[in-house]
């Protein structure tokens, strides 16, 4: 009974294809155990590549002239080492297999050259043997494959690009200075905004009694003297003796207003009289050094206009 | 200076070039024994870029003849009459097909072996990036991949392109230096030609061109015919290629257009109306019933907000009589 349902089934399910084996076949074939039960679809067979190595190494074998290695000038070899990865140790384990990536175009392209370069090491001792010349003397001129005219052109895009890349770093370069000037700049200001703030604070602080201490005068001049460490020389004697005076008279706080007025110290202390001063005699100093291009008179330049 | 004048007795031949007007010379202590005519030409309907191809070969093959182009109506073993013509015994046949695809032809023209390529990837002599340069007819060294000893299809290859590209000694169009190397690899399946010049004897090398990538497709016994040795496996036609892609394209629309379609008939549809929860009353309280108060007199008027506008406008006032100078 199953069979018979199985066969209604197959003869339903059948298609047009199933029209070259007749139902008794494949009764047949089902029993026999060829096929199984379900819907069964015919299969190609995948087209198969013609691969015809016996008639390929007869045909190589007819075909091949066995001519002087002289003649062909042709080698088999392996690309020579790529010294340069080795030292990097970039070496990959494809490369050393000898599978290319096609893909990528670099290391494709030196594998071209490398195996190229090897060629030519194995070669030239051989041609040198065959005594066949490599290398043109200067003197001698033919014809070759690109026109001069050509390899101008070859040389003018080379320099051009050079250029280009040279125009390229130097503007970087400028662009990285600017930068840092900028840069510098900015950091100067700041500095000096700082420290500005922090004496600011440090006097709020001191007028308003917080501290007693006039610590922050000195750690400024301090700070001053660490930073110009190589003007040292010049700032030996400290600020100038002027300097020093307006300071004691003028600056950091305070009573001001009395001090333009003499005070009996201040009377008294003579040491600041010198008595040819005083007396208008101390002529050299003051002179302008001389007559240096002393204009003469109204009277003496119209008399000189006058004799001309 | 030479003395362009002396000849010696084992002269064969005696070149001359005009292009730099300098005489030259040359001594052929040979003779040319391995003849070799190589035919180069193509069919109807190449670009530039095959034309220029073209020309560059024939400029690194000295041992190569040029011939007119060939009618495509005409069947392919007319090819194998032309190169009988011309005296030739290898032929190399450039085939356009829709201006966009290359095919060559690279024969052994009476009875031997012929292979028919895809050519992609091709860059000419004139390419200012090639900046190499050799004498126009010097022999090459020929460089060849291991991979092509290692079966027997690409065996027969390499004995093709020996004896197709490799230079006859001897041949009177030929310069005596070797100066350039032809490189033969094999990579993704396809066999890479290039083209260096040698610049040093610690083998520096510079590229010349051209350069170009074969396809394998078919090895025949014959001449342009013949049965089929070999058939390569990986190789899809151009059309096979542009086919697929077009077809990866409609594919992907036709998912975008069946993804908007589902979502506007999901929107479309009748959407079902959720049934009410039942615990949707839990936390409703009803509010606080506060006694009703009936207001029978006027609400007071606020103060704060009159006196706050009164000082507004004195204040206003105030302001313009001030203003006005009157106070």
């Amino acid at each position: 009974m199953a069979d018979v349902e199985m066969e209604t089934q197959m003869g339903l399910d059948s298609e047009e294809d199933y029209g070259e084996l007749s139902d008794a076949e494949l009764q047949e074939a089902f029993s026999k155990g060829l096929l199984k039960p379900g819907l069964n679809v015919p299969l190609e067979e995948p087209k198969k590549a013609v691969n015809n190595i016996e008639g390929l190494k007869m045909c190589l074998a007819e075909f091949k002239k066995n001519l002087p290695w002289v003649e062909r000038l042709d080698l088999t070899n392996h690309p020579a080492v790529d010294v340069l990865a080795k030292i990097e140790g970039t070496l990959n384990k494809k490369q050393s297999s000898g599978e290319i990536d096609a893909e990528d175009d670099f290391q494709r392209e030196m594998y071209f050259y490398r195996q190229a370069q090897a060629t030519v090491l194995e070669a030239l001792p051989k041609l040198k043997k065959l005594q066949i010349p490599t290398k043109r003397p200067d003197d001698y001129f033919a014809e070759m494959a690109k026109t001069d005219q050509h390899m101008q052109k070859v040389r003018k895009k080379l320099m051009q690009k050079q250029m280009a890349i040279e125009k390229s770093e130097k503007a970087k370069k400028l662009r990285e200075q600017r930068k840092f000037g900028k840069k510098v700049q900015v950091e100067v200001l700041q500095k000096r905004q700082k420290a500005k703030k922090a004496m600011m604070t440090a006097v709020k602080k001191y007028q308003k009694g917080m501290t007693d201490k006039l610590d922050f005068l000195e750690g400024d001049q301090e700070g001053k003297k660490g930073s110009t460490a190589s003007k040292s020389q010049m700032s030996k004697k400290g600020p100038n003796a002027k300097r020093k005076y307006k300071d004691q008279k003028f600056g950091f706080g305070g009573k001001k207003k009395g001090s333009k007025w003499n005070t009996k110290e201040s009377f008294n202390d003579v040491s600041g009289f010198r008595a040819k001063t005083a007396h208008g005699k101390g002529g050299k100093k003051f002179n302008k050094g001389g007559k240096k291009n002393k204009r003469p008179g109204k009277e003496t330049r119209r008399k000189m206009k006058a004799r001309k | 200076n030479r003395d362009s004048t002396k000849c010696r007795a084992a002269v064969t031949r005696v070149e001359i070039d005009v292009f730099f007007n300098f005489h030259v010379l040359f001594v052929f202590q040979g003779k040319w024994k391995n003849k070799e005519r190589v035919l180069v030409f193509s069919s109807r309907g190449i670009n530039f870029r095959t034309r220029h191809l073209m020309q560059d070969l024939k400029t690194m093959m000295p041992h190569s003849k040029a011939d007119t182009k060939m009618d495509r109506k005409d069947k392919l073993f007319v090819v194998n009459e032309v190169c009988e013509i011309k005296n030739c015994n290898k032929c190399i046949f450039f085939e356009a097909k829709k201006n966009m695809d290359l095919y060559m032809w690279v024969s052994n023209v009476p009875h031997g072996p012929s292979a028919k390529f895809l050519v992609q990837n091709v860059h000419t002599l004139a390419e200012l990036k090639m900046t190499g340069n050799c004498l126009k007819g010097s022999r090459p060294l020929l460089s060849f991949d291991p991979k092509f000893d290692k079966e027997p299809h690409y065996a027969l290859l390499k004995e093709l392109f020996t004896q197709t590209f490799s230079t006859p000694q001897y041949h009177p169009k030929s310069q005596p230096f070797v100066d350039h190397v032809l490189t033969f690899t094999i990579a993704d399946k396809r066999i890479w030609f290039r083209n260096y010049q040698i610049i040093e004897e610690d083998a520096s090398l510079v590229e010349i061109g051209p350069r170009f990538v074969l396809n394998l497709i078919k090895i025949f016994q014959g001449s342009f015919g013949g049965p089929t040795l070999y058939e390569n496996p990986h190789f899809q036609s151009p059309n096979m290629c542009r086919r697929l892609m077009r077809m990866e394209k409609a594919a992907r629309q036709k998912e975008r257009q069946m993804v908007k379609e589902i979502r506007l008939e999901k929107r479309k549809e009748v959407k079902e109306v959720l049934t009410e929860d039942v615990t949707d009353d839990v936390f409703v309280t009803p509010a606080e019933e506060k006694p009703k108060e009936v207001e029978h007199e006027a609400p007071r008027p606020s103060k704060s907000k009159k006196k706050k506008k009164l000082k507004l406008t004195e204040l206003k006032k105030r302001t313009l009589l001030k203003r006005k100078g009157l106070r």
